[in-house]
């Protein structure tokens, strides 16, 4: 007995000495731990699409192959509708929730369902990116670590965060864009906690992916001379890119819902939608998978086709990823958005070239680049992680100016137009992204029963007004609640203002019954409301307090002053761990 | 007090909804009744999140559910209840609260392995019992009144729980309360001395009508004794993996032994009183 008790006993970690004044060495130490997992996450998703796709990519030139995309996306649909049985979209937005209102839970399958479901779609050349999929897996690898060790919501939501970093850090070698993402994405707080445990396990993240597949940014360094000139058509291209952003956004949500109204099983709207992703790569191959192939040949200068095809070919990126993502393939946004990014990027300099060929314009691949962190700043509305994942997975400082301009002024064009980004839209729009310190995020971590106050004194209905004012005497309350004398159940209530006109008269002391007096019609709250719907009664009727009431029995009074201070003391909680 | 009911809108859903608020109707909780869209939905308790996946039934005839349920409900008296998801972690996954006092489960709630026949406890619903701060409710396949209560115990901790969940029943319903306890090494007086160091002495002996302690005979034969119409309190898990599983095909068979309703309490439950 006492053996099992010891067994289990080493995995309440945060009670042991050395953690219990202080917990960030405990996360650093279970972040390190988390940040390899998911960096091994994300080594094996790449390599596993890389294979795929290498394995399929000798054969593309047969008309045939357009099946591939289709056989890929609907046997990833069927292996998470039918196999896995997770019923979840394409994962950020599940990951952002579960912290948001969470405590930063997450099934344990979701640590590995998105690996194998986005690599049967994008290997098989479906338009997706495998950041996202990685995202949730390392995210799930942390909650599930976190909850083997027994830890709190916040630590468990600092380690889901180390997943992500970690995640994003192995996948694209790129460490200070991984902390950044998780920062700005996901946890949506910038608190001294949280950012050692997750930088360190960005840190664990790359080293991972460095030492398994060699230190290597992700595309090759160039030098870029970037003048005045060039910064200012940086504004340009920000519109540009914000404008492509915002088709993106728009054409998946548009076709998840058009995908969503066909009567037809899941697997065979993914199979549609992939064979249409599947046709459109046999005449643009571009289009097909992750697609960083095509980014770096932007990059470099060496994409050959015309000024049309660019902007064809950034089209028709833009409709193969809606396709594959809408209609139910598995995968992420990001990669995509580079290759669009760069497409742009590439066909507006081809224009500024077309209109003014005297201007000596900085090399095409320097707006490729601007243009990747023009679409993803869009996108994710996450400016800094779009210009610290552009710098990092090229390894170049040179563009830092006109990437802070493209990133920022995207940012905003987007947010103008679409006030969520593509992750958080659903959230948003379900009332459902609660960041911490928020209003609604500590109205919503407290419930009507917290805030019950049990010390009114109920009434009968029959009472004669003479016992009732034996009762006021006694009580410092200004209502009572009046039950039924036989069912107990709750009738109304009797305020002091109610009584006023009798008080002063002896004579009505016993000729009135509380029946007579009492409001029978005041609002109340139930147990299961959320706080926000019931001080939004209180403000509607002017109230300053508010039965509750279960099972048509009387329980208690919430009132705005109890409400002030337990919203206090929860603000406290929540902000106190965000300093240094 | 509040009991979580999943309704389905077939024969058998019927007989468990009936169930479930006869067990209100007795103790005195209102049945909170959930008629699900989605097959499958998500239940986060504080260090787990479980998945339950419920079988295409529980979608049968979605027009008429709604007023089967209200019509079940009206006819014992209850004023209907229904549940609407306000949270969904996707836009097909809603989220059940986790605030209830008690929860049905149905014999076959969770996934495909669950019809292999009724008497089998799913993974999803060991995993409701052992994360849940209330106790689980498994109907009997049929409508079957009970006029008393019967606690299996054997001195764990979670059985301490189903003993003290067993006093609070008997007090709420005001039922004849029985204890049953196979013993298989210990003596009586273990278990006095359990009961003992836990106070709960002066309970036992003032709510208890009778410990049946059997020291011969196997387990299974012994179930004979607990009455047919008995609701059989038992304590559940709170072991490791292979504990689990001893102990988790120790209470299947039980269960397909003897087709009384019972409650399983986990070693989350936090006894009230």
């Amino acid at each position: 007995m006492d053996g099992k008790s010891d067994l289990k006993r080493w995995r309440h970690l945060a009670n042991f000495s050395i953690f219990r004044s202080d917990d960030r060495l405990l996360l650093i130490f279970i972040g390190i731990i988390v940040g390899i997992c998911s960096g091994i996450a994300a080594v094996v998703l790449n390599r596993s699409i890389f294979t795929l796709f290498d394995l399929l990519y000798s054969v593309y030139h047969y008309w045939w192959t357009f099946l591939f995309p289709a056989v890929g996306a609907a046997l990833s649909s069927l292996f998470l509708e039918k196999i896995i049985n997770e019923g979840a979209g394409h994962g950020v937005p599940e990951v952002v929730y579960s912290v948001s209102r969470r405590g930063g839970l997450l099934r344990l399958r979701s640590s590995y369902s998105r690996l194998i479901s986005s690599c049967l779609t994008i290997g098989s050349g479906g338009s997706a990116g495998p950041e996202a999929p990685v995202v949730m897996s390392g995210a799930a690898i942390g909650s599930n670590i976190a909850k083997f060790f027994f830890l709190n919501d916040r630590q468990r939501i600092t380690l889901v965060g180390c997943g992500a970093a970690g995640a994003i850090s192995s996948i694209f070698n790129a460490p200070i864009a991984g902390m950044v993402f998780t920062i700005e994405v996901i946890l949506g707080e910038w608190s001294a906690v949280n950012i050692i445990p997750i930088a360190i396990a960005s840190v664990a993240g790359t080293e991972i992916s460095r030492l398994l597949q060699g230190n290597q940014i992700a595309f090759s360094h160039h030098k870029f001379n970037i003048d005045f000139t060039d910064i200012m058509a940086s504004i340009g291209l920000a519109v540009f890119a914000a404008a492509a952003s915002i088709l993106l956004t728009r054409l998946l949500k548009s076709m998840r819902q058009l995908s969503g109204q066909l009567p037809s099983p899941i697997w065979l709207r993914a199979a549609t939608g992939g064979a249409a992703v599947g046709i459109i790569g046999l005449y643009l191959p571009v289009t097909l998978g992750e697609g960083y192939h095509c980014i770096q040949l932007t990059i470099e200068g060496l994409f050959e086709q015309g000024l049309m095809i660019a902007a064809l070919a950034t089209l028709a990126k833009i409709f193969a990823t809606s396709l594959t993502l809408g209609s139910g393939g598995s995968g992420g946004i990001f990669a995509p958005c580079l290759v669009i990014g760069s497409l742009a990027g590439l066909f507006y300099h081809r224009g500024l070239v077309l209109l003014w060929p005297t201007v000596s314009w900085v090399n095409e691949g320097c707006f490729a680049l601007l243009g990747m962190a023009g679409l993803i700043s869009g996108m994710l509305q996450a400016p800094l992680t779009g210009i610290f994942l552009i710098v990092e997975i090229t390894g170049g400082y040179e563009v830092i100016l006109p990437l802070i301009i493209v990133s920022a002024l995207a940012t905003t064009i987007c947010h103008y137009f679409e006030p969520a980004s593509f992750y958080l839209k659903d959230l948003v729009e379900r009332g459902q992204l609660l960041r911490p310190g928020t209003d609604a995020k500590v109205l919503t971590d407290l419930s009507v029963l917290e805030l019950l106050e049990t010390d009114c004194i109920s009434v009968k209905q029959n009472m004669l007004l003479r016992d009732f004012i034996n009762i006021v005497k006694k009580s410092h309350r200004n209502y009572f609640p009046v039950e039924d004398q036989e069912t107990g159940h709750f009738l109304g209530m009797v305020y002091l203002d109610d009584i006023r006109p009798y008080i002063f008269d002896p004579i009505m002391y016993d000729a009135i019954l509380l029946e007579q007096i009492m409001d029978s019609e005041v609002e109340v709250a139930y147990t299961d409301d959320d706080l926000f719907d019931v001080l939004r009664k209180m403000d509607k009727n002017q109230l300053f307090s508010i039965p509750v009431v279960q099972n048509n029995r009387f329980l208690g009074m919430i009132s705005k002053a109890t409400l002030l201070d337990k919203y206090r003391k929860e603000l406290i909680v929540q902000t106190t761990h965000r300093c240094f | 007090m509040q009991l979580f009911h999943i309704f389905r809108n077939t024969p058998l859903g019927r007989e468990t909804l009936l169930q479930s608020i006869y067990f209100c109707n007795k103790i005195g909780a209102s049945p909170i009744v959930y008629i699900p869209k989605f097959l499958k939905f998500l239940m986060y308790f504080e260090n787990d999140v479980v998945q339950i996946d419920l079988d295409p039934s529980y979608l049968a005839n979605p027009d008429t559910a709604l007023k089967h349920a209200d019509q079940l409900l009206e006819e014992t008296g209850e004023k209907p209840k229904f549940f609407n998801p306000k949270n969904f972690t996707a836009a097909t996954l809603p989220d059940v609260p986790t605030n209830f006092d008690f929860m049905c489960c149905p014999r076959s709630i969770s996934d495909l392995s669950c019809k292999i026949g009724l008497g089998y406890i799913g993974p999803r619903v060991r995993r409701i019992v052992k994360s849940a701060h209330f106790p689980v409710l498994i109907t009997s396949p049929a409508y079957k009144p009970w006029h008393s209560i019967a606690v299996l115990f054997g001195g764990s901790s979670n059985a301490l729980n189903a003993l003290r969940l067993g006093f609070r029943l008997k007090r709420l319903s005001n039922l004849p309360l029985e204890v049953f306890t196979q013993s298989e090494k210990e003596s009586r007086d273990f278990y006095d001395a359990v009961i003992k160091a836990e106070g709960i002495g002066k309970e036992m002996d003032q709510y208890v009508t009778q410990w049946h302690i059997f020291d011969q005979g196997r387990f299974e034969h012994n179930l004979y004794e607990i009455p047919h119409d008995a609701l059989v309190i038992l304590g559940a898990y709170g072991h490791g993996l292979i504990r689990d599983f001893i102990f988790g095909s120790k209470m299947e068979k039980m269960q397909s032994e003897i087709l009384n309703n019972f409650i399983i309490v986990g070693p989350n439950y936090r006894a009230r009183n």
